[in-house]
């Protein structure tokens, strides 16, 4: 739920990275961190455990500057992917204005990248959310490992598993280099800011 | 495709999953390409190849229980409690002592017990949430496994001039039902009710005279924090809409249901058994169902025009 402060002129709004665990959240958010210096405008946090796991949460402050006389800031939050986390996904989801799904392309994380969604639309839903209604973006993340011989699903496959009924936006990635990441992000942003919008506008 | 071809692809996904942390997929990878050296004549005489694959299952193995043997909860530092706090009371309809009711609560759900204490402690100041903080600073002194630390909390706020009696009756039975579930055999003290000398009341009708009434005792039902609700009437119907408690009377709670979500109050009507009601409370989340008990709206004040809707707790 966004902060709105008339008296501030300030809009705070919170996105959210989710997907399984090792599919690369934590390395889109240290890419945006190293990447877009002037929006960032904190230190990176990061709470994770052995093996680079993440284990609470990470998180990110950003400001988009102004629009309308508005300042704009975005708290950005990864969840920790693995399963037994299932409370901390809740507590971190909590008043999300804006998701990226974060896919994982390769294809033995199928089954896992479908019990995740599932279990996203399960959070939103104990909080009220339809997962319909939400500002949504898939991120078919990993692309760079097709060709290393190991089996990728194609991207075809990854949207008729994930996106199907959905129908939102997806970007094929590669966070690891960066790729598509910057453009996942705005397009989250600019789904995000307008839905907040219409929200306001309805009163 | 040949066996040594399947063999080396095998190993190389393998090999892969695990740099990428997956760790059980490369595992599974490992014994696949064990088995089938196992199952191929010439194969299974060459001890380097399966000597090598050990080796590998057992760096994999030990990484797997490095991750197991990993704390859950660690105490983290409090620049990220701050923001463990601010992320779980990030909410602009609530009042300043909910939120910070919140952000304590949320720090004892991830396991930061210590600094949740001295957030339970600065609530304690205020009238309204001072029993369910205290409740939750026992909770969280028995999480950290000293019984003996919650006792003589408990104790320290007998002596203290913070609780009212009644306040301190509802902790001492709270208390004693931990200590009686852990089999704790220990005898709480209880602050004494001032002596109240009350003289028979001459009515016109007769005489009455009143009896020194026991403080009420309230049962020791959990202090709910929020419930969710499976809405079973349009336009949200089917979906699991999540309610913020306003007030808790032992098994009775009350939420409020804001003007703008009228549509939902006729999901709400006096009598009714609602099913499948998530409770959740700072240390656990139970299903159960409630009975409406009232649906008032207030006529009133700032709320005017919102609902209040009381809910008897059933626990299945």
């Amino acid at each position: 739920m966004a902060i709105f402060n008339i008296k501030k002129r300030e809009l705070e709004c919170k996105i959210v990275y989710y997907g399984p665990g090792r599919s690369g959240k934590t390395t889109n958010m240290e890419y945006i961190y190293k990447t877009y210096k002037k929006q960032v405008v904190g230190e990176m946090v990061s709470v994770d455990t052995e093996g680079d796991r993440t284990l609470f949460f990470d998180f990110l402050p950003m400001g988009l500057g102004q629009i309308k006389g508005f300042d704009i800031k975005v708290q950005v939050y990864t969840v920790p992917g693995q399963v037994q986390y299932k409370s901390t996904r809740k507590l971190v989801l909590k008043g999300v204005d804006g998701v990226i799904f974060v896919a994982d392309s390769l294809a033995v994380r199928r089954e896992k990248n479908m019990l995740s969604l599932k279990d996203l639309q399960h959070n939103l839903k104990e909080y009220g959310i339809n997962i319909v209604n939400i500002p949504l973006i898939m991120q078919h993340n990993k692309r760079d490992l097709t060709g290393q011989g190991v089996p990728v699903m194609t991207i075809e496959q990854m949207e008729r598993d994930l996106n199907r009924q959905l129908k939102v936006p997806s970007f094929p990635a590669s966070a690891i280099i960066g790729e598509s990441v910057g453009a996942t992000l705005k397009e989250c942003l600019k789904l995000t800011l307008l839905s907040l919008k219409k929200q306001i506008k309805s009163g | 495709m040949n066996i040594t071809k399947k063999i080396k692809i095998l190993l190389q996904e393998a090999e892969l999953y695990h740099t990428q942390g997956l760790l059980n997929e490369a595992m599974e990878k490992y014994h696949n390409a064990t088995k089938l050296i196992k199952s191929n004549e010439q194969l299974k005489s060459n001890q380097n190849l399966i000597n090598g694959i050990i080796n590998k299952i057992r760096v994999l193995k030990e990484d797997i229980i490095k991750i197991q043997k990993a704390p859950k909860k660690p105490e983290v530092s409090a620049e990220v409690q701050e923001l463990i706090k601010k992320m779980c009371s990030f909410a602009p309809d609530k009042s300043e002592d909910l939120k910070a009711l919140d952000g304590a609560i949320a720090l004892a759900k991830f396991g930061q017990l210590k600094r949740a204490i001295t957030e339970f402690n600065e609530l304690i100041k205020k009238d309204s949430l001072r029993v369910v903080a205290a409740k939750s600073i026992l909770r969280c002194h028995m999480a950290l496994s000293s019984m003996d630390e919650a006792v003589t909390q408990y104790e320290q706020w007998i002596s203290d001039d913070i609780f009212s009696t009644i306040q301190l009756d509802k902790l001492y039975v709270f208390l004693e039902n931990i200590l009686k579930k852990e089999g704790v055999d220990k005898k709480l003290p209880r602050r004494k009710a001032p002596t109240v000398n009350l003289e028979p009341v001459i009515t016109r009708l007769g005489t009455n005279v009143v009896q020194a009434k026991e403080p009420e005792i309230e049962d020791d039902a959990l202090d709910i924090n929020s419930i969710g609700i499976t809405i079973d009437s349009e336009p949200q119907e089917g979906q699991v809409v999540e309610f913020k408690i306003r007030f808790q009377l032992g098994n009775i709670i009350t939420l409020l249901i804001p003007i703008r979500d009228k549509d939902l109050i006729k999901s709400f009507k006096v009598g009714n058994k609602i099913n499948d009601i998530q409770y959740y409370s700072t240390t656990a989340l139970f299903s159960g169902s409630g009975i409406v008990t009232l649906v008032k709206e207030i006529k009133i004040g700032p709320l005017r025009g919102d609902y209040c809707v009381d809910i008897e707790i059933v626990v299945n």
